[in-house]
């Protein structure tokens, strides 16, 4: 039988520590794990700002980002790649089929999750953290510290959300990565690339690598819900 | 200390030392808060002196609380002339000056989720007091609030009379001329309450 | 919300490998297993029409690498296989996955690459020296890297070379499509093997152009073979025998010579009678 052939090779790479295996698993997690540490910081500001301040304009700011969640993947890889193709605007960089293209664009695929979850936490967040933070004298920077440590479990929601979406997202990744071995092969894309080679066991390995950590992602997640939503 | 007759909120002079100098703390004319067209606060005018304690009361909704989130910036409102500690403000740009000079308390007191010595100090690091100075002033905040028995348990293991503790104690730690507290008393327990006279004297 | 996406992601992934492994089973249609190069050029546009009037029967095209397609062979997801990499068909044919496997036309190969050709290709003939030439200069090379025909072609060069293509920086393996990796070597502005058909497909979208070609080496023969009914009792064995006889018939070999893009011949026939 194929498929149970296909799985004993599958788990034979992945325990005799197969380096070409490993290195795609690398490559992914350096580029998914990269882009949210880049994104974050920017996306949760932006989904602080957005859930506290009032301004012309903000709420076709939220509905846009929510419509972004859902926006295909393939779409920001189109886009990016005719941004950083040699005929584009930003092709004087050289980025396309580098793992900064990839990042870059996980981390627009990443973006709007960050934003709408970080926003969601923060406007369900006690609206006395904020104001206990500004009568004992704290400053934006501190009220926004604080507001956002009491709801870190959201904002640690919204960052295991945005990872489980990177790292297996696969149209954005392949169009702006190419694939390339060694380089700009991650998951996704080698499993992709090893099922039309006919070789099934790799992508089936990479396919329980990425089920693993999927597996780890939603655990974690409802770790943080659950450790979020315990009374004060 | 004469309130505006359109709202029914009476201003009482209560317990204090009577013997301190009688200087004015806050004093304002004509405090307006309205939201849309609805005017839902009106003192006409308002004068609170130094080492005394007022008593604020009157029925749900008369603007108690209303008043209390005003003088401590938390709410927006208009203000003819505002005085505090006889420096002019504008009410529309709150200074942080002012804020920390104020120690607000809310009816139902949030304590972060951080250690108990962290929410005592969260406002001294904000203000920038250097770390052993700091560490001084929240000792001797423990010690008023009588919290020494206390200081290792997580803030959401506290009682309801022992987090209005902790609050009172994170904002005497800043030492503040003006102390606003919304209900100090409500909700707590006969010892609860007990405990909270003593520290605030009435 | 967001559990759906992730596990749709996944759900897609595993069904595309289940959907590969399994094949789908389609009434008595004929399925043909073959490399893009026939699919993208095409030829198989301009000949199963043909055919298809000629027999009544309808033709299915799952157009992969050579290396996937004899695999789809070997599963007995289809019933006939059209590729281009001759040890590959000869093990296929030993070890008893396919049958009746026949000689149909070759088409040839070319080295394109950017028009400043920064390894001083252009002009040259043969295709061992190019590479070599391209290692030396340390130029970016793209790869098909899918194991197919192609890809394993380009294997063969290096291993005459007696270099290893990955001992060069500038080496990238893509593991794609040629048209891919022609759009990537333009980009990249490095260097590629190709067909030449898919090369005249792409030509307009790409800055690149043929430096080597007409080394017999760069030749490429295609193979015919139906997939071994005794192994696969249920396979459409004699829609395939039949697609076989009249793709290597006097009819079929003209039809291929006739089919030009651009006026140019692409496919050259050579069943033997």
């Amino acid at each position: 039988m194929e498929l149970i052939e296909t799985t004993r090779q599958a788990l034979r790479l992945l325990f005799a520590g197969d380096a070409e295996l490993w290195r795609i698993v690398w490559v992914s997690l350096k580029i998914s794990v990269g882009a949210l540490l880049l994104m974050s910081p920017v996306a949760i500001a932006v989904g602080y700002l957005l859930a506290t301040q009032r301004f012309p304009g903000r709420r076709i700011i939220v509905v846009v980002t929510q419509a972004l969640f859902a926006f295909p993947t393939v779409v920001v890889g189109l886009l990016l790649y005719m941004l950083l193709s040699r005929q584009g605007p930003l092709g004087s960089l050289h980025l396309l089929f580098t793992q900064t293209a990839m990042m870059i664009g996980q981390m627009l695929i990443a973006a709007p999750i960050l934003v709408a979850f970080t926003l969601s936490a923060v406007q369900g967040a006690d609206a006395r953290v904020r104001e206990t933070a500004i009568v004992l004298g704290a400053g934006r920077w501190r009220t926004a510290l604080t507001v956002l440590t009491e709801v870190r479990f959201g904002v640690m929601a919204a960052l295991f959300n945005g990872f489980g979406r990177v790292i297996s997202e696969v149209g954005c990744a392949l169009m702006v990565g190419g694939n390339i071995a060694g380089m700009t092969r991650n998951m996704p894309t080698a499993i992709a690339l090893e099922t039309t080679k006919g070789e099934f066991a790799q992508g089936v390995a990479l396919g329980i690598v990425l089920m693993v950590l999927a597996l780890g992602v939603n655990f974690a997640m409802s770790w943080a819900q659950g450790a979020g939503a315990q009374p004060q | 200390m004469n309130m505006a007759s359109t709202v029914p909120v009476a201003l009482r002079d209560g317990a204090g030392d009577r013997d301190a100098h009688d200087r004015v703390v806050v004093s304002c004319h004509g405090l307006k808060r309205s939201i849309g067209a609805q005017v839902i606060l009106d003192v006409n005018r308002l004068r609170l002196a130094r080492g005394r304690i007022y008593l604020l009361s009157g029925p749900n909704g008369a603007g108690k609380t209303t008043l209390l989130r005003v003088l401590a910036g938390l709410d927006r409102a208009s203000c003819a002339a505002f005085q505090f500690d006889g420096e002019a403000i504008d009410l529309a740009q709150y200074p942080q000056s002012v804020r920390r000079r104020i120690g607000f308390v809310h009816h139902h007191p949030l304590l972060f989720s951080t250690s108990l010595h962290a929410n005592i100090g969260y406002g001294l690091k904000a203000a920038g007091v250097a770390r052993a100075e700091a560490k001084r002033r929240i000792a001797d905040a423990i010690e008023w609030a009588g919290l020494g028995g206390l200081v290792d348990r997580p803030s959401r293991a506290l009682s309801a009379g022992e987090k209005q503790r902790v609050a009172l104690a994170r904002a005497h730690a800043l030492d503040p001329v003006l102390y606003l507290l919304d209900e100090p008393k409500a909700n707590l327990d006969e010892r609860g309450r007990e405990m909270v006279t003593s520290l605030i004297g009435c | 919300m967001w559990r759906g996406w992730r596990w749709l992601t996944i759900a897609i992934v595993c069904s595309g490998m289940l959907a590969a492994t399994a094949g789908n089973v389609l009434a008595r249609d004929l399925r043909l297993a073959t490399t893009t190069s026939t699919d993208n050029s095409g030829l198989l546009g301009y000949l199963l029409p043909r055919f298809e009037a000629a027999h009544g029967i309808k033709v299915i095209v799952i157009s992969v690498g050579t290396g996937k397609a004899l695999k789809l062979g070997e599963n007995g997801d289809v019933d006939v296989v059209l590729v281009h990499s001759r040890p590959d068909e000869d093990r296929f044919i030993e070890q008893e996955h396919g049958v009746n496997r026949r000689d149909v036309m070759y088409n040839d190969f070319v080295i394109v690459g950017p028009l400043v050709d920064p390894a001083a290709l252009r002009g040259g003939r043969d295709a061992v020296k190019a590479f070599g030439k391209i290692m030396d200069a340390r130029s970016v090379f793209v790869s098909r890297g899918d194991d197919s025909g192609t890809h394993k072609m380009e294997l063969r060069y290096w291993s005459e070379l007696g270099k290893q293509p990955t001992g060069n920086s500038g080496y990238r393996s893509a593991g794609r499509g040629m048209g891919e990796v022609l759009l990537m070597a333009s980009e990249l502005s490095a260097y590629a093997l190709t067909d030449r058909a898919t090369f005249y497909a792409m030509k307009d979208k790409v800055d690149l152009e043929i430096l080597v070609q007409g080394d017999p080496r760069l030749f490429n023969p295609y193979g015919v073979m139906a997939v071994n009914p005794a192994k696969y009792p249920d396979i459409n064995f004699d829609a395939a025998m039949r697609f076989i006889d009249w793709l290597t018939s006097s009819q079929g070999q003209q039809a291929i010579s006739e089919f030009k893009v651009d006026g140019k011949q692409l496919f050259f026939p050579n069943a033997a009678p």
